[in-house]
């Protein structure tokens, strides 16, 4: 297998004043010939020192995801390197590293190519120097666990000994990649590169760190969205001992709400500075702030969803295939349901917060931050910065889910560090962390199917009706597109399908949430799925097996097309682990639900039990994954029982509702999180296959949810149609 | 301000904090000892759990003043090297996903098996269900809990 980069990337080797072989990408603007090379940044990925030691370095920000240890596996693997020999650094923020970010389960997707790219060429360097020194042609050298190997004779050279050497070989354009059966890194569990640290507490995320000179800081934002600060009495916060400076924070003045599409502004309200966190907590306890909410609609969660149902009647169509019309005159049964869920919030254990040292010309940030391109942007925006006086760190997070892809916390420590001209630690308390998050959008769904004599669907008819990302985020383009996507399933697989949208404008603040719209759509649209296999008197499985038809390429929009082999397969796999067809004890149900997102199959089921008292147990979870080659599979697993927890956990309590235009919840007492006695066993499987690796951070969580309520519906005959299940199972 | 007594991780520490200042904020912003960490601020989520005098403690609701004269031990305190048998089995399980959570959880099953080396499971889910782990990991916890019962035992 062979690879170049068609990117603006290139890989270069450099030797270092210790002598160390550097390796890395330099950064060509989008009009190289007009640039001198020198002005080109230059991002080390791989450094071997004359001992042997490699040091790689993780270009994306870690939350959690496990791609700091998942990509330097990668680059690891193509070089040959000993793992035992390798340290692995976080890489700050630079354009030359490219698709810096956290988010849509891309990570891997998008870094596989250049990893293994990075690493080859270093392989065919090293194996250069070594073939000039051993006298024998490279094509009989092959790198194992830190040396190059004479195949015939087994005689080794360690890395080390080769880096000045290789420094000096010319790289092609092309590298042979290495045969994937030779793996010895990747496809094997690895514990992740932070274990023993985050054990022994020593590894500092953003919140752990300390400047000299440092201000503590934390804020309260106007609770009503949309709303500003009329004006406030700071008397009794500043007879708080250690309070420092109380600071009003206006976006009016930076732009506004939004600093750029898809990238929100910090929320209007007032800063408290002090010499210690506890004191401006305390300080910001004391303040008395007249908010100024005329601008607010003054929403209450009631009226935003009678809004949702209102517009199901007013709808754009979004996807059409065929003709519904038709399906519906030509069917001899039609169904139809309405399915609702919440807006949802991210509750990361680390909170909003991040360190800015705003004290010179240089602006320096160390930003939990999943999305470090928005947080430069936007620091070019409010402050009229060059990017070459803006540096970003990037501290392992404390979880993302989404939340850190927005940078309005960082843009408040920005705007307070200029004012002090000091380095500022902004930390929110989990209250404002909770009120002001862009939380997962609510929405309304109208699911109707016309089936034939045969109960065959002929006709599918989606409508989704809610207040959309795109308008809360002033992103560009149409509002159903964040929402209802073209993409979702089951499109291509009726013949008369017609996906619409109903838009309603509200000031709720909504963001990206894992795995993102599919946790509406496919929750609908799998339950919807099971409601026919009933309605048809069929199993579910069966019924879906015959709904996607026999393994082929499906077109689902223009050019893009999927296996649904490969959906199938994790389907039957899924189905012979669960036992799906043994008889359950009294009481107890299995319920399904299967899933495309980036590139990956999902099947699982979920077994849950409702006793004679309605109280509702899960009991068991069995999820079958094919995303191709498994990159760690350690990590791996751990990415589909989180996002798997995270489905169940949302569907069981997640729900934030608005009152006056507020947030009403503001803690882990009124936004329940799941906890160690409630989870059931999960057991997961991953399809071995040799094809390229695709995402997994997400792509499980969609389809936990349905099968939650389908297995409830088994074992209780009571359907879920509205999220949270919340209490719905007792109060019948 | 006033000034309080402390022996932290075995060591004898004075500070000068006013008396409402949680220990939590304490060990983090004057002490630097940051692996206990802040989540809620309220007990509601174990992430700021540490022992004092023995008994496992949401350093988030804990005064200093009422802390004064404890015994304290935190993450940073539980061994020398970072390898207590628990720190060892939450090696062996691989058990953090993000790991903010986890020395909150480490410390809630170090007093735990301080007093009960043998605990049902069911007692495992009790005592560690004041914990919140957002990424997931709870099945992991668990395998890392049994781990550290069985190397406790030998």
């Amino acid at each position: 297998m062979k690879n170049t980069l068609g990117r603006r990337n290139f890989i270069k080797l450099t030797a270092s004043a210790s002598g160390a072989l550097v390796v890395g990408l330099h950064f060509q603007s989008c009009a190289p010939k007009k640039e001198p090379v020198e002005n080109f940044s230059f991002v080390p990925l791989i450094e071997i020192d004359t001992e042997g030691w490699v040091t790689l370095i993780a270009k994306n920000p870690e939350i959690g995801q496990g791609v700091k240890t998942a990509l330097p596996m990668i680059l690891a693997e193509e070089l040959g390197a000993d793992w035992d020999k390798v340290k692995v650094v976080q890489g700050d923020y630079n354009k030359a590293y490219e698709e810096q970010w956290a988010g849509g389960s891309y990570a891997v997707i998008l870094n596989w190519d250049l990893m293994r790219t990075a690493g080859a060429k270093v392989r065919y360097a090293l194996i250069g120097a070594a073939s000039q020194k051993m006298n024998v042609p490279t094509s009989e050298l092959i790198t194992r666990k830190g040396s190059v190997v004479h195949k015939k004779t087994e005689k080794s050279i360690p890395f080390g000994d080769l880096v000045a050497a290789a420094s000096q070989i010319a790289l092609p354009e092309e590298v042979e990649f290495k045969p994937m059966d030779t793996y010895e890194i990747v496809g094997k569990p690895c514990p992740q590169v932070d274990l023993d640290n985050i054990v022994n507490g020593s590894v500092q995320y953003t919140i752990d760190l300390k400047l000299p000179d440092m201000v503590y800081a934390t804020v309260l934002k106007n609770p009503v969205h949309k709303g500003k600060v009329q004006s406030f009495d700071d008397s009794q916060t500043r007879k708080i001992s250690g309070v420092i400076d109380v600071i009003p924070l206006d976006n009016s003045n930076y732009g506004g709400r939004l600093i750029g599409p898809n990238s929100p502004n910090f929320v209007n309200g007032v800063a408290v500075l002090a010499n210690s966190t506890w004191a401006a907590f305390k300080g910001t306890e004391k303040l008395e702030v007249v908010w100024d909410n005329s601008e607010s609609k003054k929403e209450n969660t009631q009226d935003i969803f009678s809004h949702y149902h209102n517009q199901l009647n007013t709808t754009s169509v979004e996807r059409q295939d065929g003709n519904i019309d038709q399906a519906r005159r030509r069917a001899v049964s039609q169904v139809e349901h309405v399915y609702e869920l919440p807006f949802l919030a991210h509750v990361t254990m680390e909170p909003m917060n991040c360190i800015v040292d705003f004290s010179s010309e240089m602006c320096e940030v160390w930003a939990p931050t999943q999305n470090p391109e928005a947080l430069e942007q936007g620091l070019i925006k409010l402050f009229g910065l060059q990017p070459e006086q803006i540096k970003i760190h990037l501290p392992r997070m404390g979880g993302g889910f989404g939340r850190r892809y927005y940078v309005d916390y960082a843009m408040d420590a920005a705007v307070l560090s200029k004012k002090m001209g000091r380095p500022v630690k902004l930390i929110w308390t989990r209250e404002e962390d909770i009120k002001h998050d862009w939380y997962r959008p609510a929405s309304v769904q109208r699911l109707s199917a016309w089936l034939d004599q045969d109960g065959k669907v002929i006709g599918w008819r989606q409508v989704l009706s809610n207040a959309s990302r795109v308008t809360s985020l002033g992103r560009e383009g149409n509002p159903a597109g964040t929402e209802i996507d073209e993409y979702d399933f089951p499109a291509g697989f009726v013949p008369n399908l017609q996906f619409e949208y109903g838009h309603v404008l509200s000031d709720v603040p909504l963001g990206q949430w894992r795995a993102v719209g599919p946790t509406a759509t496919a929750f609908a649209a799998h339950s919807f799925l099971n409601e026919l296999a009933i309605h048809n008197k069929k199993d579910h499985i069966d019924f879906f097996l015959e709904f996607l038809g026999p393994p082929r390429m499906v077109p689902v929009v223009g050019d893009f097309k999927y296996d649904t082999g490969r959906l199938r397969a994790v389907i039957e796999k899924v189905r012979e682990n669960s036992n799906w067809n043994s008889p359950l004890p009294e009481g107890q149900g299995r319920g399904f639900a299967a899933h495309r997102q980036a590139g990956s199959f999902v099947a699982e089921v979920v077994t849950v039990e409702v006793n004679a008292d309605n109280q509702l147990k899960i009991v068991r979870v069995d999820a079958v994954v094919d995303c191709g080659i498994v990159v760690n599979p350690s990590g791996a697993e751990a990415q589909v029982e989180g996002a798997i927890l995270e489905g169940l956990c949302a569907a069981l309590y997640g729900e934030i509702t608005i009152e006056d235009g507020a947030t009403v919840q503001s803690n882990f007492h009124d936004y329940r999180w799941m906890r160690l006695g409630e989870i059931p066993e999960i057991h997961v499987e991953f399809i071995k296959n040799d094809l390229p690796p695709r995402g997994l951070g997400e792509p499980p969580l969609p389809p936990a949810a349905a099968a939650l309520a389908n297995a409830i519906y088994a074992a209780s005959g009571v359907r879920i149609r509205r999220l949270p299940i919340g209490n719905q199972l007792l109060d019948i | 301000m006033s000034s309080f007594k402390l022996i932290v991780n075995k060591e004898k520490k004075t500070i000068s904090a006013d008396p409402d200042t949680p220990l939590l904020w304490v060990l983090r912003d004057i002490l630097g000892l940051t692996g206990t960490k802040y989540a809620c601020g309220k007990g509601l989520c174990g992430s700021c759990t540490v022992i004092v005098n023995g008994k496992s403690v949401r350093s988030c609701t804990l005064s200093v003043a009422d802390a004064a004269q404890s015994e304290v031990i935190t993450i940073e305190g539980l061994s020398e090297k970072g390898d207590h048998p628990i720190q060892k089995a939450w090696m062996e399980a691989d058990v953090p996903q993000c790991g903010y959570c986890q020395p909150g959880f480490i410390m809630s099953a170090f007093d735990l098996l301080s007093k009960n080396p043998n605990p049902t499971e069911e007692e495992v889910n009790n005592v560690l269900s004041g914990n919140i782990c957002r990424c997931g990991t709870y099945s992991r916890i668990r395998k890392a809990m049994q781990i550290a019962v069985k190397v406790g035992n030998q």
